[in-house]
C-alpha cells in the first residue's frame, strides 16, 4: 500500500504540483480549494441561517436555485482535494485529522440532502412555520461545516509531515 | 514613491475626512436632517475603510525610517500603539455607521440608538486619532514634541504591540485558530456576495433584491471577523505584510466597501422585483463585487507564495 502511495506521490504531475513555483501549481490548487470552500459553505450557511430565521423575507424555496453554485464549489474542491491528497498521499493518509475532516464533510453532505428533502421538497415551505426538526438540521449543518473548516485548516499543522 | 511617502500622503485622510464627517453629523443632529445624518454615516464608513490602508502603510514606512538620524524610535512605538487604538474605534464607528445605513434603507428611518452609538464612537475615535496623529508628527518634527527625549515610554509602548507577537509565538494554537476564523468569515462573506450578486446577474430570479438585502449583515459580520483576525496576524508579525500584493489586497477591500454602498444608497437595484431582470449598470456592479472579493482572496492566499509572508 505504502509503495503504491509513494508511486502516486512520485508521478511527474504530482512532483510538478508540489515543487513548481507556478501559480497554477500548489499555490493555485490550494487557492481554488479555498474559493471552492467559500462557495460550498457560504451558500450552505445562507440556507441554514435562513432556516433559523435570519433574513425572513427571503423565500426559502427560491434559495435552492443557488445550490448549483454550491455543487460547483463542491466538485472543484473534490478535484483540488484529490490533487492535494495525491501530492502528500503517505503523510495525509497517516493523519487522523484527514479522516476527521472527511467524516465532517460526509455528514455535512448527508445533512444537506436531508434539508433538500425536508425543506425544498416541501410544497408548504414558504407558507407554514418551519418545524423544530428542520431547524435542528440547520444547526447540525453549520456545525459540520465548521468542523470541516477547522479540521481542514489543522491539516497544515498536525500529524506526520 | 516609497512607503514613507505613501503613509505621509494617506495619513491626513482619516483625520481630515473624519472631522468633516463629525462636523456634519453634529449639524445633522442639531438640524434633525435625515439626509445629512446619512451622509455623515457614509463618510464614517468610507473613512473607516480607507483607514485600513493608512494603518497598514505605517508599518512599511517605519521599516524605512527607523534608522534615520533625527527619527525618534520612541515616538514610532508610541505612535503605533496610539494608532492601533484609534484604528479600532474608527472601525467600530464604521461598522455601526454601516449598520445604521442598512437599517435606514430597510425601514426608511435612522434609529436613535444607532445614532447615539455612532456619535459616542466617532467622538472617541476622533480624539484617539488626533492623539495618534500628534504623536506621529513627533517622529520627525521634534520641534513640536514634548516627548521626544523620553525614550523609555516609547519602548514600553512598542512592546505592548510586540508582546502580542510574542504571545502568538509562544502559544501555537493562536495562529491556526485565527486562520480558521478567517476562513469562517470568508465563507460568510462569499455566501452573501454570491447570493446577492448572482441574483442580479440572473440566477434565482424569483427572489427580489429587497429580500436578498436582508442577507447583507451576514456578509458584513464575515468581513468584520476577517478584519479582526487579519489584524491579529498583522500586529503579531507586521514584517510579513509589506509589498505590492498586500497593498493591492487593501485597495481591493476599499473597492469592496464602495461596491456594497451602491446596493445600499442607489435606487436602481431596488427596482429589481421578483422575476425581474436587473438593469445593466447593476449587473456590472454585481459582477465587479464577485471579481473584487475573489481577488481579495487571491491576494491574501498568495502572500506566502508571491509576497513576503512565510
Amino acid at each position: 500500500m505504502t509503495d503504491f502511495l509513494i508511486k502516486i506521490e512520485q508521478m511527474g504531475f504530482c512532483q510538478w504540483i508540489r515543487e513548481s513555483d507556478s501559480v497554477f501549481a500548489y499555490s493555485g490548487v490550494l487557492l481554488l480549494h479555498t474559493i471552492g470552500m467559500g462557495f460550498v459553505v457560504g451558500i450552505n450557511a445562507c440556507i441554514d441561517l435562513r432556516i433559523l430565521g435570519f433574513a425572513p423575507a427571503l423565500r426559502l424555496s427560491a434559495l435552492e436555485k443557488f445550490s448549483s453554485v454550491l455543487w460547483l464549489g463542491f466538485w472543484v474542491n473534490t478535484v483540488t482535494g484529490v490533487i492535494l491528497l495525491a501530492i502528500h498521499a503517505t503523510s495525509k493518509l497517516a493523519n487522523p485529522d484527514f479522516y476527521i475532516k472527511m467524516v465532517f464533510i460526509a455528514l455535512a453532505i448527508v445533512n444537506l440532502q436531508m434539508i433538500k428533502k425536508q425543506v425544498f421538497r416541501d410544497p408548504l415551505v414558504d407558507k407554514a412555520p418551519l418545524s423544530a426538526k428542520v431547524k435542528l438540521l440547520a444547526v447540525t449543518s453549520l456545525f459540520f461545516w465548521l468542523g470541516a473548516i477547522i479540521s481542514g485548516r489543522l491539516l497544515a499543522y498536525v500529524g506526520p509531515k | 514613491m516609497n512607503a514613507v511617502q505613501v503613509h505621509l500622503l494617506v495619513n491626513h485622510f482619516p483625520t481630515v475626512a473624519f472631522s468633516i464627517g463629525l462636523l456634519l453629523f453634529f449639524v445633522a443632529i442639531a438640524a434633525k436632517n435625515d439626509y445629512l445624518k446619512r451622509t455623515s454615516l457614509v463618510i464614517f464608513f468610507l473613512t473607516a475603510a480607507l483607514t485600513i490602508a493608512t494603518y497598514v502603510s505605517g508599518n512599511e514606512a517605519q521599516t524605512l525610517v527607523r534608522d534615520t538620524p533625527g527619527v525618534s524610535t520612541a515616538a514610532i512605538g508610541q505612535h503605533e500603539t496610539a494608532a492601533l487604538l484609534a484604528f479600532s474605534f474608527m472601525q467600530a464607528t464604521g461598522f455601526f455607521s454601516w449598520l445604521g445605513l442598512w437599517m435606514w434603507r430597510r425601514a426608511s428611518r435612522v434609529t436613535n440608538w444607532n445614532l447615539a452609538v455612532v456619535l459616542v464612537l466617532a467622538i472617541v475615535a476622533f480624539a484617539l486619532m488626533a492623539r495618534a496623529a500628534n504623536i506621529g508628527g513627533e517622529i520627525r518634527h521634534s520641534e513640536i514634541s514634548a516627548a521626544a527625549d523620553e525614550t523609555g515610554d516609547g519602548e514600553a509602548a512598542e512592546s505592548a504591540l510586540r508582546s502580542w507577537g510574542d504571545y502568538v509565538e509562544a502559544h501555537t494554537w493562536v495562529w491556526p485558530t485565527a486562520e480558521s476564523l478567517h476562513f469562517v468569515g470568508l465563507c460568510m462573506l462569499f455566501g452573501v456576495v454570491l447570493a446577492v450578486d448572482l441574483r442580479m446577474l440572473g440566477m434565482g430570479k424569483s427572489l427580489s433584491f429587497a429580500s436578498l438585502y436582508q442577507l447583507l449583515p451576514l456578509g458584513m459580520l464575515g468581513f468584520t471577523i476577517n478584519l479582526i483576525t487579519g489584524m491579529m496576524f498583522f500586529v503579531a508579525t507586521p514584517q510579513q505584510y509589506t509589498g505590492f500584493l498586500f497593498f493591492l489586497k487593501m485597495m481591493l477591500v476599499i473597492l469592496g466597501a464602495i461596491n456594497v454602498l451602491y446596493f445600499m444608497l442607489v435606487d436602481e437595484p431596488w427596482t429589481v422585483g421578483e422575476g425581474d431582470d436587473a438593469p445593466a449598470r447593476t449587473k456590472l456592479v454585481a459582477a465587479s463585487a464577485i471579481v473584487i472579493w475573489i481577488a481579495v482572496a487571491f491576494c491574501g492566499h498568495m502572500l506566502p507564495f508571491l509576497g513576503n509572508s512565510f
